[in-house]
């Protein structure tokens, strides 16, 4: 699945660990996120949209 | 919620300290058996059991630290384990059957020498799943 994280965490000037820190996982699973190597689950979808203040369709694209 | 960012290193490294102290221990008590054959019944069968509740307690730990992993981390311990359960389960079989076919030497294929390769398809499974997802 795409998705605009890595352009909305540049956006933000935070770094892989900087969010992963904040949404609680590794950084190691932002990277395979914004990869498109892993689709995150929906509660971390959610803690991700919340972080970014956007809603998750607007994340994640079909 | 818990950060997994910063989860203590050394928990990792504890776990693996405990595997490493029942691989000391198990090896011990092997070698000690091996070379004590006339010690009574009793006592082998205690020894042999030595072991056990040190590979317990490893066994809680790395639960308790695969609960404490994130999502992906716990996505690809369940397919290390899904790549290692049944191959074990066919190593197990085909030894069975190839037992029943011809002769096979205790020393090379008793469980004594089998068991390590469970941990080899495990470290393959976590392998495979590492480098689908990292």
């Amino acid at each position: 699945m795409k998705n605009r994280l890595k352009v909305l965490r540049a956006e933000r000037d935070w770094s892989q660990a900087e969010l992963a820190e904040r949404v609680g996982v590794s950084r190691q699973t932002i990277n395979a996120i914004e990869t498109d190597k892993y689709d995150p689950s929906l509660p971390l979808a959610f803690a991700l949209a919340r972080e970014f203040g956007e809603s998750i369709e607007e994340i994640f694209l079909p | 919620m818990p950060s997994a960012t910063d989860r203590p290193a050394p928990r990792g490294r504890a776990v693996l300290g405990i595997l490493v102290a029942w691989i000391v221990l198990y090896f011990g008590v092997r070698f000690f058996l091996e070379a004590n054959p006339d010690l009574p019944s009793g006592l082998r069968l205690g020894l042999a059991f030595i072991p056990t509740p040190v590979f317990a307690f490893f066994l809680w730990r790395f639960i308790q630290g695969i609960r404490s992993a994130d999502e992906l981390e716990r996505r690809i311990q369940l397919e290390a384990l899904a790549v290692a359960f049944p191959l074990g389960i066919l190593l197990l079989t085909t030894l069975g059957l190839v037992q029943r076919a011809v002769e096979l030497s205790f020393e090379d294929w008793s469980y004594n020498h089998v068991w390590p390769w469970f941990t080899l398809f495990y470290l393959m499974g976590v392998g495979l799943a590492r480098k689908r997802y990292t």
